[in-house]
């Protein structure tokens, strides 16, 4: 699964740091999901995209790796 | 994810501060066979001497035992688990995804070397080998989930 956060967070200009406080995770968490290395639980998702103001799936996108 | 069965982060170092002296006591008395006779107790007892199925068996009665082996095995079980399964600082979802990734690979690997020691390692040795395994399951957890745990945060510390 692809997402934009880093994009998004340029964006609203905060740091991982920021996004880390504001969607009540770890920064470890949100530099994974950047690196593509996590794929966030539904809630979490739900959070950022809250905070983004933006549709979930404005964020995030499906590969075609995701239906193997 | 909310994960209802660990402890609060202080009782992490309430496990290191009772573990590291419990393993190091533990580990002299059983090579120097220390065994202070103000430990010894009459103590209730399920088996005795025979073993489940033998038409011999002992069962539920009073036996003289020195308790100071029991007192140091539950004293590093407990404190493993508080060690284990107490939070991190920044307990979230994805260091639960690293907690139970670091399960399952402790459980494969302590049952692996099980395996290992199963086939090569007989006798007396192997009693030695059980007494270890007690506690292994959760010393291999710990080990790996604390070195993914900092992986993580070395490679998080490059980014911004």
């Amino acid at each position: 699964m692809k997402n934009s956060i880093k994009v998004e967070r340029a964006k609203k200009n905060i740091t991982q740091a920021e996004l880390a406080k504001l969607a009540k995770v770890s920064r470890q968490t949100i530099n994974a999901m950047e690196l593509g290395k996590y794929v966030p639980s539904t809630v979490l998702a739900l959070r950022l995209a809250q905070i983004f103001e933006v549709e979930i799936s404005g964020i995030f996108t499906l590969e075609d790796s995701d239906w193997v | 994810m909310k994960l209802n069965f660990l402890f609060p982060n202080k009782f992490k170092k309430v496990g290191w501060f009772t573990l590291i002296p419990s393993v190091i006591i533990g580990l002299l008395t059983l090579i120097y066979e220390y065994e202070p006779s103000f430990l010894d107790f009459n103590v209730p007892a399920i088996f005795v001497d025979e073993l489940l199925f033998s038409v011999n068996r002992k069962t539920f009665r009073m036996v003289t035992n020195n308790i100071l082996n029991e007192i140091l095995g539950v004293l590093i079980i407990i404190s493993t688990f508080l060690v284990a399964f107490s939070k991190e600082k920044s307990e979230d979802e994805y260091i639960s995804k690293i907690r139970f990734e670091s399960l399952a690979w402790a459980v494969y690997f302590n049952y692996a070397i099980l395996i290992l020691t199963l086939l090569f390692i007989y006798d007396f040795a192997f009693l030695w080998v059980m007494v270890f395994n007690m506690f292994t399951v959760l010393l291999f957890f710990i080990v790996r989930f604390n070195w993914q745990i900092s992986k993580l945060k070395k490679s998080a510390s490059y980014e911004e």
